[in-house]
């Protein structure tokens, strides 16, 4: 009996690494996110979430259900998240049953909900991982936007509950026009108290399509600049560009898991390969998990690359996020490309040492895209 | 030695493609920052504790299901048993 968690840390990386690989190919969705709610107690500027009213949250039943359906299925990683997971009157119940089932349970929440009793449990029943967003080192901050009055007190006061739990706390946040400037702020305070801290500059549009979000993006060149004024993401990203790897030949539109291992579940019960992807979609009020899972995978592994794909071949593949869930978010369209991310790979191929940006690919050049930034 | 060993309902196990994991879910049941992996026969070891069956005849099933002499399955059995009673997932019964 081998004990893979979490002394040494490699132990542990190396039996992931292992299952997932055991499991690629056949199709067993091992890693998995359940959205308990679109709802949330704060109206972040950034938030890609919409709540929509005339629709059902899962019962408390149904979702029990689902987690019997998701385990037996070989689902061990899952995260809990939302809008705002804490917000549901039964997210302890469901939290418990979830850890009965024996899942490795990340929570993704805001902590301004947690409460002692809520902590009581997670204590005697942790959770593999909790990730808080702070949004910004200052009140002024993290309040514009967050847009609730105390809401920054709420966020310290839940994140110190956590800590003095001992529990399993990752800080990060979503780093914008708004609090860029307070991102290594954030990071110091963080790690200062020995916690993990990350940061993303990848904002994208709501789930509904609408590009608020983007009132607060920021351009590819802070963002490019701000992952450059980090040491562990600048080392990170010259590391990736000392061994850039090809694209793949395969033909095939998705190269992640989604659809393959991973799959998401919203609020009202529609499965799907990610957050992202909304246009496959099974209602699970209506079908087993089996049953959906069967065929949103053969859905997905048919899925070419278009003739005319943006990304077919280009060679910045490996420091590009660009996949057909941003397609999808930014442009309604799965096959058409992000022309932001295409903008901050470029980018960042040539801050981080990729060599100059090429144009195979169809990729926008350096020149376009710094004379857009001149604007 | 025969003894027999039931299961903390404190450790759930988990059997994903063919691999065996054992997941403790409470704090201080056993040690809780990890999670195990196991072999083919410690999965076939840890479904066939019960409560009821004697290590005598686990072992007797471990020896015929697997490629393995009496004496390694021997060997086997008593090295898992220790750390899974070491680390809180089962006790005597
Ligand atoms: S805390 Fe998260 S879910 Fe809530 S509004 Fe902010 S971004 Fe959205
Ligand atoms: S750099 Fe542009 S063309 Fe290349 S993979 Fe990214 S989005 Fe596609
Ligand atoms: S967002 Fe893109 S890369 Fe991530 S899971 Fe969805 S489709 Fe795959």
């Amino acid at each position: 009996m081998e004990r893979v968690h979490s002394v040494p840390q490699e132990t542990y990386t190396a039996f992931s690494n292992s299952i997932h690989s055991k499991v690629l190919e056949k199709n067993i969705p091992i890693d998995g996110t359940i959205e308990l709610t679109q709802r949330c107690n704060l109206k972040c500027v950034q938030c890609y979430c919409c709540h929509d009213p005339s629709k059902r949250e899962l019962s408390y039943d149904e979702i029990c259900r689902i987690l019997d359906e998701i385990a037996e299925a070989g689902c061990l990683w899952l995260l809990i998240t939302g809008g705002e997971p804490l917000l549901r009157p039964d997210f302890l119940d469901i939290y418990m049953y979830a850890k009965k089932k024996g899942f490795l349970i990340t929570l993704f929440t805001n902590a301004t909900l947690v409460t002692p009793e809520i902590l009581d449990h997670l204590s005697k029943y942790p959770p593999f991982s909790i990730e808080v967003s702070v949004y910004g080192a200052t009140k002024e901050i993290y309040e514009k936007i967050t847009g609730v009055t105390g809401s920054f007190e709420s966020c310290m006061a839940g994140i110190k509950l956590i800590l003095d739990r001992k529990l399993p706390l990752k800080l990060k946040t979503m780093a914008m026009a708004l609090n860029h400037h307070e991102v290594s702020q954030m990071k110091e305070w963080s790690e200062g108290m020995g916690i993990e801290f990350r940061f993303d500059a990848m904002l994208h549009p709501k789930l509904t399509g609408l590009k608020d979000p983007w009132d607060v993006r920021l351009s590819p060149e802070d963002a490019v600049a701000l992952d450059g004024s980090d040491q562990k993401k600048l080392d990170a990203w010259r590391e990736v560009c000392k061994h850039p790897w090809e694209p793949s030949q395969n033909g095939r539109l998705f190269t992640c898991g989604a659809g393959k291992n991973s799959f998401h579940i919203d609020p009202y019960g529609y499965l799907r390969p990610c957050d992202m992807m909304r246009t496959f979609s099974y209602d699970l009020r209506k079908h087993s998990f089996r049953e959906a899972w069967v065929e949103m995978c053969s859905a997905v592994s048919v899925e070419k690359a278009p003739g005319d794909y943006k990304c077919r071949g280009c060679k910045m593949t490996f420091i590009c996020n660009q996949c057909p869930g941003w397609g999808f978010l930014e442009n309604g369209d799965i096959y058409s490309i992000s022309e932001n991310m295409c903008d901050v790979a470029q980018l960042r191929a040539r801050k981080f040492g990729a060599g100059s940006g090429n144009t195979k690919g169809g990729m926008s050049n350096e020149e376009e895209i710094l004379s857009k930034a001149q604007r | 030695m025969t003894k027999v060993y039931s299961k903390s309902p404190d450790v759930v196990f988990r059997k994903i493609a063919d691999e065996f994991v054992l997941v403790p879910i409470r704090k201080n049941a056993a040690d809780l920052e990890s999670i195990y992996a196991l072999n083919e026969v410690g999965g076939r070891i840890w479904e066939l504790i019960d409560g009821h069956r004697t290590t005598v005849e686990i072992h007797k099933t471990i020896a015929d299901e697997f490629d393995v002499t009496p004496d390694e399955a021997e060997e086997d059995l008593q090295n898992f048993v220790k750390s899974l009673a070491e680390t809180g997932s089962i006790k005597e019964s």
